[in-house]
């Protein structure tokens, strides 16, 4: 029996490595190498999760390829037509389906269709008067009032109510809520914090008027970011039953049928069946505040992303994004029109200046660090030729990166700021300069006191490209005299390539990261002295107070935030604690039949308008 | 008998009590953790938030306090909350436990149907080019792995041809409970079957092939044919009954194999069952899925054992355990 029973580890053992080895790429969409570390770039910005506002983002200044943002056919719908969405993910949706609760991009993908949020979305990202809801701003910029329309109704015919809305605070706010999204917006309406630590059941800054359609919102401080971070989904009360009347608990609420197979929402299509983890299918809703949809019924499938561009030849899907690595024959389908948009992304190679002190809470840089000296850091950034890495290994979907602000954000991202690209003599110069210089005759620089440098390279695992790219970069920095290896020499899995960066692991010295941003593009989250997430743990006086500029009151206007923006990411620029490597595009394929379809910004083309044309 | 029963079954509990802790130990020992997952790249998530949750979850206690608690509720068959899921493990399992059963069973039994007769004849025609051509097959399907095998079939059939679905379980728009749902369960079912069915004969045609041909020259085949037994009646009442013994003895096994071979099967063919689940509570490191699935498939490689043993017992008389 011993026998067996070690088998049976050894089986194990291997069956968890295999997968551990093989899947760690596996659930990214767009198979590259170099893992966006926010694995659902939808999560950090919970507006954009909702209706047709997924689809719109900025139109991009320096897109250096050609895409249409929307189909050329331009013929009217037919009646009763069915669209068929590919969900294009290895990894199932998970059927968690409200936006309070839901952790997968999968599922927010699948909420899109038949929950809308009481919000319509600019290209901006910022609010419009053009949704379910209008809305007014206090003089103090303090509290914000939401009146929802008189025509938007459920999908089981219950008016939409205030009160739906503020069930969402209760929810977000529950001291039992073990969800991620108790984030800044919520906490900082007035008289959460005692709700959030079971103090109080009433949360004293929301106040819902006597008709129950007209929401105040107040805030504790003043933040510019209101009218891109607002929560504006509202929760069907009446549907899923009630935690503070204790008709339900969190837990039951979270795993409650009425959110996983029966969900309602009030967007244009309701949904009908579900299939766990498999399809969804939707229906008309006639009773849409818009107007009545033109789509009869919507066929969402899970797709693998190895079987998805035979299902768009074959006709069986007719919208699905597309995986990068899957572009070149993608674009020899001819039933198909390829739409592209640049991703809330950027790949980054982060440098290790410090560590994070966690009883204060704070990142402590060293100023003694390795790469302590920025000359160092903008000489491995001009080393780096990511011009080719896009080429080469994207076929042009992704290109060099240059400041922290994605150009998605056309008010806030500085075009006109110089970054360094590809130039290896220039960075030999900044090193001579630093006096980084070969002394012992071996090929490679010794550092400013002699002693010979040999940097650690941090890199993800999965993908093709993941090792190409790490390879790739270590030749650059070679050709201009560093040397560098890989961490344990190799890559490393998701998580304990995270683990380790967290801890800020000694051995490390660089290493290759990816960031989802929000459709809030303030950085204090990333890059503040306080935040966790700055894992470069780099800190200046000027950092702090540029980001407290952005954040702060003053930056209710956005000429002055703008600015504010622009000196930041000048200083990022000069002091790179994170040299940005790539800016992506995301691909979406639609089928030629498709209609009044487009992924544009503020775009009045909207999901109940979408059509098929044969 | 039933007492040989009653202690193999006894001696299970220590088995899966030791299955349990070390599965526990592993799962603890990856990096990262579900919560770690969630919110990772959520830069509005404070270290406080995060850390309020772990200690919600009593993720920051020692591991045996967490496998202490963790085994007292799973011995009352409650084997937590998934945190990607936000749902009961329990719950989450028995969603998926039909599909991945139908797919077991279905497979299990054509793999019986077209593996027996095979064997059958390539042992009793020996040499002939009917028992060459099933001696190719078997290499070849010993040789191919199922997962390049399963993507070949899907490619073949689904792509190229276009007979099946590329995958899921049913066609949605199909009214649940009517012929037409059966039947399109059916066609959803019949690639994955086969393409784990073809090539999971090898064992089964190798082992019958051989026993076949051993017992042939055994000295009470040698007595039946002196006696003058028909030939077609040598085997089937003689020799099929002594080789088709251990392929008896191997039903149990075959189970357990299936569960845990469904793995590849279920991910290519995008199928809904316990072992997509499987694969992806790993990527998000959602151990309380992950250590009730081990526990699920152990528990049945444990008892696949026990069958086959006691299906040993019945048929050959020659064993009889006390």
């Amino acid at each position: 029996m011993a026998k067996k029973q070690f088998m049976l580890l050894a089986s194990l053992l291997l069956v968890l490595s295999v997968f551990l080895a093989a899947c760690t790429g596996k659930d990214e969409k767009d198979g590259a190498g170099e893992k966006d570390t926010s694995k659902d770039p939808g999560k950090d910005t919970e507006q954009t999760e909702d209706g047709e506002d997924a689809e719109e983002v900025e139109e991009d200044p320096n897109a250096g390829l050609d895409f249409p943002l929307t189909v050329t056919n331009t013929g009217d719908p037919i009646e009763g037509g069915e669209l068929n969405f590919g969900l294009v993910s290895d990894t199932p949706f998970e059927g968690t389906l409200s936006p309070v609760f839901y952790s997968g991009a999968p599922d927010a993908d699948v909420m899109s269709f038949f929950n809308e949020s009481l919000f319509a979305y600019d290209g901006d990202y910022l609010i419009t008067n053009d949704g379910a809801a209008t809305y007014e701003v206090s003089d103090d910029n303090k509290s914000i009032t939401i009146k929802i329309g008189d025509n938007v109704n459920w999908h089981d015919g219950e008016p939409v109510k205030a009160s739906d809305l503020l069930y969402s605070y209760q929810l977000l706010g529950h001291p039992d809520y073990t969800g991620t999204r108790y984030t800044f917006m919520i906490s900082n309406v007035e008289g959460m914090p005692a709700y959030h630590n079971g103090e109080t059941t009433e949360i004293s800054g929301i106040e819902v008027s006597e008709d129950d359609k007209t929401i105040t919102i107040t805030y504790t401080e003043a933040t510019p970011s209101l009218l891109s971070g607002i929560w504006a989904n509202a929760t069907p009360r009446h549907h899923v039953g009630d935690v503070m009347t204790g008709e339900v608990t969190m837990e039951e609420l979270a795993a409650s049928e009425k959110i996983r197979t029966s969900p309602i929402g009030f967007g244009p299509f309701k949904v009908a069946k579900i299939v766990p983890g498999e399809s969804v299918l939707y229906e008309r809703n006639d009773d849409y505040w818009r107007g009545k949809p033109q789509l009869d019924s919507i066929v969402l499938k899970v797709v693998s992303s190895a079987s998805v561009l035979e299902a768009l030849k074959k006709g069986d899907i007719d919208l699905s994004s597309v995986p990068v690595d899957q572009y070149l024959n993608a674009k020899e389908i001819d039933n198909i029109e390829l739409l592209a948009k640049v991703d809330l992304a950027y790949t980054y190679i982060g440098f290790k200046l410090g560590k994070w002190d966690a009883e204060k809470k704070e990142n402590i840089t060293d100023p003694n660090a390795r790469l302590a000296d920025k000359r160092v850091r903008q000489a491995m950034w001009y080393a780096m030729d990511n011009e080719t890495i896009g080429k080469e290994l994207y076929h042009g979907l992704r290109f060099p990166g240059t400041t922290l602000i994605v150009p998605v954000f056309a008010s806030f991202h500085d075009a006109s700021i110089e970054t360094p690209t590809y130039d290896p003599e220039k960075a030999k110069a900044l090193l001579d300069e630093a006096g980084f210089v070969d002394v012992d005759g071996d090929g490679f620089r010794e550092d400013a006191d002699g002693n010979e440098l040999v940097l650690n390279f941090a890199s993800m695992s999965g993908g093709e490209t993941a090792e190409p790219i790490a390879q790739f970069y270590m030749q650059n920095w070679a050709d201009v005299g560093i040397k560098v290896q890989l961490l344990d020499g190799r890559l490393h899995e998701f998580n304990s390539f995270y683990d380790q960066v967290e801890a800020d692991d000694p051995k490390i010295d660089i290493y290759q990261g990816a960031w989802g941003v929000g459709s809030d593009p303030d950085p204090s989250g990333l890059y503040g002295r306080t935040a966790a997430f700055n894992y470069t743990r780099y800190t200046s006086e000027k950092n702090d107070e540029l980001l407290a500029a952005i954040s702060g009151e003053q930056s209710l206007d956005t000429d002055f935030r703008a600015g504010k923006f622009k000196e930041w990411q000048e200083l990022m620029v000069d002091e790179v604690p994170v040299a940005p490597t790539v800016f992506r595009y995301a691909l979406t394929a639609a089928n030629k039949r498709l209609t009044n379809y487009s992924i544009e910004p503020g775009t009045d083309l909207r999901l109940w308008q979408w059509g098929v044309t044969e | 008998m039933l007492k040989f029963i009653l202690r193999r079954t006894l001696l299970m509990i220590p088995q899966l009590i030791l299955l349990s802790l070390i599965i526990f130990m592993l799962a603890k020992a990856m990096p990262g953790d579900a919560v770690t997952g969630a919110f990772m790249g959520n830069p509005d998530a404070t270290p406080e938030q995060i850390e309020k949750i772990r200690e919600k979850f009593g993720l920051n206690d020692p591991w045996y306090q967490q496998y202490g608690r963790w085994i007292g509720k799973a011995v009352k068959g409650d084997f937590g909350q998934s945190y990607t899921h936000q749902q009961p493990v329990t719950t989450l399992i028995a969603g998926r436990v039909e599909n991945t059963v139908l797919l077991s069973l279905f497979t299990a039994i054509m793999i019986y149907l077209m593996a027996i007769p095979l064997g059958i004849i390539a042992g009793r025609w020996t040499d002939t080019w009917a028992d060459k051509m099933i001696v190719t097959y078997n290499y070849f399907a010993f040789a191919t792995p199922l997962f390049v095998f399963a993507l070949l079939m899907l490619f073949l059939f689904s792509f190229v041809l276009g007979w099946f679905p590329i995958g899921g379980t049913v066609d949605i728009r199909i009214e649940t409970g009517t012929w037409d749902y059966v039947v399109s369960r059916a066609k959803h079912l019949f690639l994955p079957v086969m393409s784990a069915a073809l090539i999971g004969t090898y064992a089964t045609i190798q082992y019958l092939r051989n026993d076949i041909i051993d017992q042939k020259i055994k000295d009470y085949v040698k007595t039946a044919r002196a006696k003058g037994v028909p030939e077609g009646k040598v085997y089937t009442r003689h020799i099929l009954r002594n080789s088709l013994l251990p392929i008896a003895a191997f039903l149990g096994y075959e189970i357990t194999g299936l569960i845990g071979g469904s793995i590849f099967i279920e991910s290519i063919f995008s199928y809904q069952g316990l072992g997509q689940l499987f694969l992806q509570s790993i990527n998000l490191r959602d151990f309380t899925v992950v250590t009730a699935l081990v526990m699920i498939f152990g528990t049945a490689t444990i008892v696949g054992t026990l069958l086959s043993d006691i299906i040993l017992s019945i048929v050959d008389p020659r064993i009889r355990i006390e």
